[in-house]
């Protein structure tokens, strides 16, 4: 039917059964999944600049402590890992909403949120041990370049716990819906994105720092 | 017809009935990422036996690879209906290959 | 639950009722006019800075104004002309026209599209009220580091940095509205290579923009913790770089320019066509021109830092690479000429605009390309030269354009034509005015004046230069004025203006003057490129439309986008003032403890999660609501 038709716009949320791609069933959907996509490209150039300005200013020790003698790999590597499964847990939320399966959705979402947190809690604890050695944010341009790439990344984790328990209870308040499915979705697209981040982080911040 | 983004949902069911919508594609790109993860930390644990120009090569394909697995499997971007983001993204990414060439090239004072 | 609308024949508004339309908005063709407004406030201001820069400089040792006021007069002017001017200008003739131009009944995220306004607009106001605060910005428009950073910058330079980081937002997500409005809603059968050539533009200035504004976000926000936290990105003494803050600058700062640019190449390409009653020529190639030019915008940055010491082989790179944008801004030109060339040309106000911005343009382009050649720009750098190209590309090209715009579509955004005599007077003045103010100083430039400098030693031959230079900028401000008095008259006569006053070409001409409130009553089938024109040669008075006549859905008006804008001002002053010495202990305190910086931010958030949680359903406008004429069954 033609989507051009005035009342897709604002669909209405219990008008007959829930099509296949809830997501994708009305054109303000559609708009919002383009427009997120739109938003995610401005943000490959933020962290572009942050990644640029990072390796301007990763010789710049100075006084403080090198990440060659900061960085603790198995401490990444487990952050890697639990950031990694929370977003695919967060595919399996989108692949229980295209089951119809709301209770599966609040459950994906939920597990994605507790690693999120644990994520966050072992950067927190990260960069207070970090402090503790002579490694502030006042330190050094290094020092200052990696508290705000690293900072930024960690300020994208705890929008996106925000924003996700947000949904959660969206979707278990108002059910399923062609109106909170967008969300869903768009909001694990977030989280991906934010997981991709962290894979150039890793490689470029704490294993190339760990070269020296 | 307007835009192009999803298409029919109904005819998409039906042409993707030989394709996996199960979590399998998903569950691979996952092994994928932790294999390629691996492999850049076991590099830098072994830095002492191989040469620092190959590391950081290696670390960077590695990234990038692992980069487009996610990309294309769990965001999607390889399926029907995602020319503009993938248009778009692209610009991203050369933008930023601009910013970081300046980093590494023209601040060297 | 939606609920039925009366569009038409309303009783006369309270002053409140209206107010409270304005504020809450989400009506793309609203939101222009608002843009509008706040850009012609935006340019008297700034106007006022330029009229007295240029009084400064009339006499040789003038003291008519001080050193730190002339720093802070030329900081503002730059900087509120082309971010509160020359870039709300092009968005308001992008939310006015482009929906009209594809066929659609709004833009894509209407929320979104007025959140984008009342950023921009706030933003405006934060960097424009340091005047009253008496703490300016006056570190350039391009607010190079160290001058701009916490060792030597003054207070003023928060205001820069807060109200463009805001702004900046406000451009951002006002760019992916368009895009997303672009891709997704065009009427049937308009397909890519049949939009309107201004779509066109708009669409590649708005990937611009979402590819340049996160750098200068970054650069900002660099420059923000290097004054505000104590972060060393700029401070050399602990290892920060000062070139960095350049290149973050022009990545952004140069296909800024472009962003400027393009809607304005946008607009001369649906006037001279109009104006010609002839297809723009060599369609596809403008087209391709577009895309290559917005492209290209993102090599070529370091041409402004040509004298930084980059070295021979960046240099010559960075040279040939601006050199190459001259190719297909010359294909346009001349596609614009050939339009012309043979066409029943009418030389109405709008066409005067366009046709005096085209040879305007090429003289600032071709000057552009003197400044490419990098042994050269040695010589050229910060001397009068650059000055000079600049306001060629800028006022004699956008500033033209958006005459133009104006005169073309002031009847489909307000119901009125504007004075075409008063028009032509302010051609006649603003034109001739702004040459003689700014031919001029390409020699002073090559004579050897400084840029940014309060005044000039007498006996260097560049007193005669100056003189004619500022009686020049008398004679603009003259054409604004007479303008302004259009504008007004204009507001005065009763709304009447026909449907199509230029016999167009394009989907807008189609709908009634001024549009109502849903645009389309029934969505046009676009069989061509020029759609309009397409039916009128085929003898068709109106568009067949592509649906039944049925209820159409409108989102609703909300407060939100503009209490959050008021949000990140707060959020602005509380970080700015965080460390100031007040006498007040309760003051004091508010602000040091960040209390005022984070009850700002926490409305910001609140008022997201609010929109968040609260889907919106909108209102319908029904059949019997929308007016009698051509209704199809």
């Amino acid at each position: 039917m033609s989507d051009v038709h005035a009342h897709a716009h604002g669909a209405h949320a219990h008008d007959g059964p829930l099509p296949p791609y809830p997501e994708r069933a009305t054109l303000d959907g559609r708009n919002k999944i383009l427009g997120f996509w739109m938003f995610l490209a401005g943000e490959t150039v933020l962290f572009g600049s942050l990644f640029a300005t990072f390796l301007a200013l990763k010789d710049s020790v100075m006084s403080g402590p090198s990440g060659q003698e900061l960085f603790s790999l198995p401490l990444v590597a487990l952050a890697t890992f639990i950031l990694l499964t929370s977003s695919l847990t967060s595919v399996f939320a989108v692949q229980a909403m295209h089951r119809h399966d709301k209770k599966g959705i609040l459950v994906w979402l939920g597990v994605t949120v507790l690693l999120g947190l644990g994520f966050l809690i072992l950067e927190i604890y990260e960069f207070v041990h970090y402090v503790h050695l002579g490694h502030g944010f006042t330190t050094s341009a290094f020092s200052s370049a990696f508290y705000t790439l690293v900072g930024f990344h960690g300020a994208h984790v705890v929008f996106g716990i925000v924003w996700i328990s947000l949904i959660i209870g969206q979707v278990a308040s108002k059910g399923l819906t062609v109106v909170t499915a967008p969300k869903v979705y768009v909001t694990s697209l977030y989280w991906h994105f934010v997981d991709l981040v962290w894979v150039f982080i890793f490689t470029v911040v704490y294993l190339m720092g760990k070269l020296g | 017809m307007t835009n192009e983004q999803g298409g029919h949902a109904a005819t998409d069911v039906v042409r993707r009935k030989h394709v996996h919508e199960g979590p399998r594609n998903h569950l691979i790109s996952y092994a994928i990422s932790l294999v390629l993860t691996a492999f850049a930390f076991f590099a830098v644990i072994y830095a002492d036996q191989l040469e620092t120009w190959f590391i950081v090569s290696f670390l960077i394909v590695l990234a990038f690879f692992q980069a487009l697995v996610q990309a294309l499997f769990w965001m999607h971007m390889k399926d029907k209906g995602h020319v503009q983001q993938r248009i778009f993204l692209t610009g991203g990414v050369i933008v930023t290959f601009t910013c970081v060439v300046m980093a590494l090239l023209w601040c060297w004072w | 639950m939606a609920h039925a609308h009366t569009v038409s024949a309303a009783p006369r508004k309270g002053f409140w009722a209206v107010l409270k339309d304005w504020l809450t908005t989400v009506d793309h063709k609203k939101i222009a006019i608002l843009y509008l407004l706040g850009g012609t406030i935006f340019f008297a201001v700034g106007g006022i800075e330029a009229l007295l820069i240029r009084y400064q400089l009339m006499f040789p040792e003038f003291d008519a104004i001080p050193a730190q006021t002339f720093n802070e007069l030329i900081t503002m002017h730059g900087t509120t002309m082309i971010f509160f001017v020359a870039m709300p200008l092009v968005f308001a003739f992008m939310n006015a026209v482009l929906p009209l131009q594809i066929g659609a009944r709004d833009v894509a995220f209407p929320f979104v599209n007025a959140l984008g306004f009342w950023l921009f607009f706030l933003g405006g106001l934060l960097l424009n009220i340091s005047w009253l605060f008496q703490s300016v910005p006056d570190a350039g428009w391009t607010a190079y580091v160290p001058l701009s950073g916490p060792d030597y910058g003054s207070f003023g330079v928060n205001f820069y940095v807060m109200g463009l980081q805001i702004s900046g937002i406000g451009s951002l997500i006002g760019a992916i509205n368009f895009i997303v409005t672009v891709v997704t809603m065009r009427a049937p059968g308009m397909t890519f290579m049949r939009m309107p050539l201004f779509v066109w533009t708009s669409f590649i200035t708005s990937a611009l923009i979402l590819f340049a504004f996160p750098a200068i976000t970054v650069g900002l926000v660099l420059l923000m913790f290097d004054r505000l936290f104590g972060a060393n990105f700029f401070d050399v003494t602990q290892g920060g770089n000062v070139v960095l803050w350049q290149h973050l600058f022009w990545i952004f700062g140069h296909p800024e320019v472009y962003i400027l640019i393009l809607p304005a190449f946008g607009i001369i390409s649906e006037v001279v066509s109009t104006f010609s009653s002839k297809r723009l020529f060599g369609y596809s190639s403008m087209v391709f021109a577009t895309v290559l030019i917005g492209f290209l915008g993102f090599m070529v940055w370091a041409h402004h830092m040509f004298t930084t010491g980059m070295g021979g082989i960046a240099n010559a790179l960075f040279a040939v690479a601006t050199m190459l944008i001259a190719i297909p801004t010359g294909i346009k030109v001349f596609n614009w000429i050939f339009t012309l060339w043979g066409g029943k040309i009418r030389f109405t106000a709008a066409n005067l605009f366009a046709a005096g911005f085209i040879p305007t343009f090429v003289m600032g382009g071709v000057t552009g390309v003197m400044l490419a050649v990098a042994p050269a720009n040695f010589q050229f750098h910060d001397s009068y030269f650059v000055v000079a190209h600049f306001h060629y590309v800028i006022v004699g090209g956008i500033v033209m354009a958006l005459f133009a715009g104006c005169f073309y579509w002031w009847p489909k955004m307000f119901g009125r034509l504007l004075d075409e005599k008063l028009g032509k007077w302010t051609f006649w003045t603003f034109y001739p005015g702004f040459h003689l103010t700014f031919f001029i100083q390409h020699f002073l430039g090559l004579q050897g004046m400084p840029r940014r400098v309060f005044t000039y030693l007498d006996g260097q031959g560049w007193n005669t230069g100056n003189l004619v230079s500022t009686i020049g900028s008398f004679l603009m401000a003259v054409g604004v004025i007479i303008f302004l008095v259009n504008v007004f008259k204009t507001a005065a006569k009763p709304a009447g203006a026909p449907q199509d006053p230029w016999d167009g070409r394009t989907l807008e001409w189609t709908i009634p003057s001024p549009v109502p409130e849903y645009n389309f009553k029934q969505l046009p089938v676009v069989r061509g490129l020029d759609a309009w024109w397409v039916e009128k040669s085929e003898g068709r008075k109106e568009m067949t439309p592509a649906e039944p006549l049925g209820p159409i859905h409108m989102p609703s008006p909300t407060i939100l986008p503009l209490l959050m804008s008021i949000a990140l001002f707060i959020a602005a002053f509380g970080f700015m003032y965080a460390n100031q010495p007040f006498d007040n202990g309760f003051i004091r305190f508010l602000f040091e403890k960040y209390v005022i910086a984070i009850a700002g931010l926490v409305m910001f958030f609140g008022c997201m999660i609010a929109r968040s949680l609260k889907d919106d359903p909108g209102y319908h406008i029904h059949p019997e609501e929308l007016e009698g004429e051509g209704v199809h069954q």
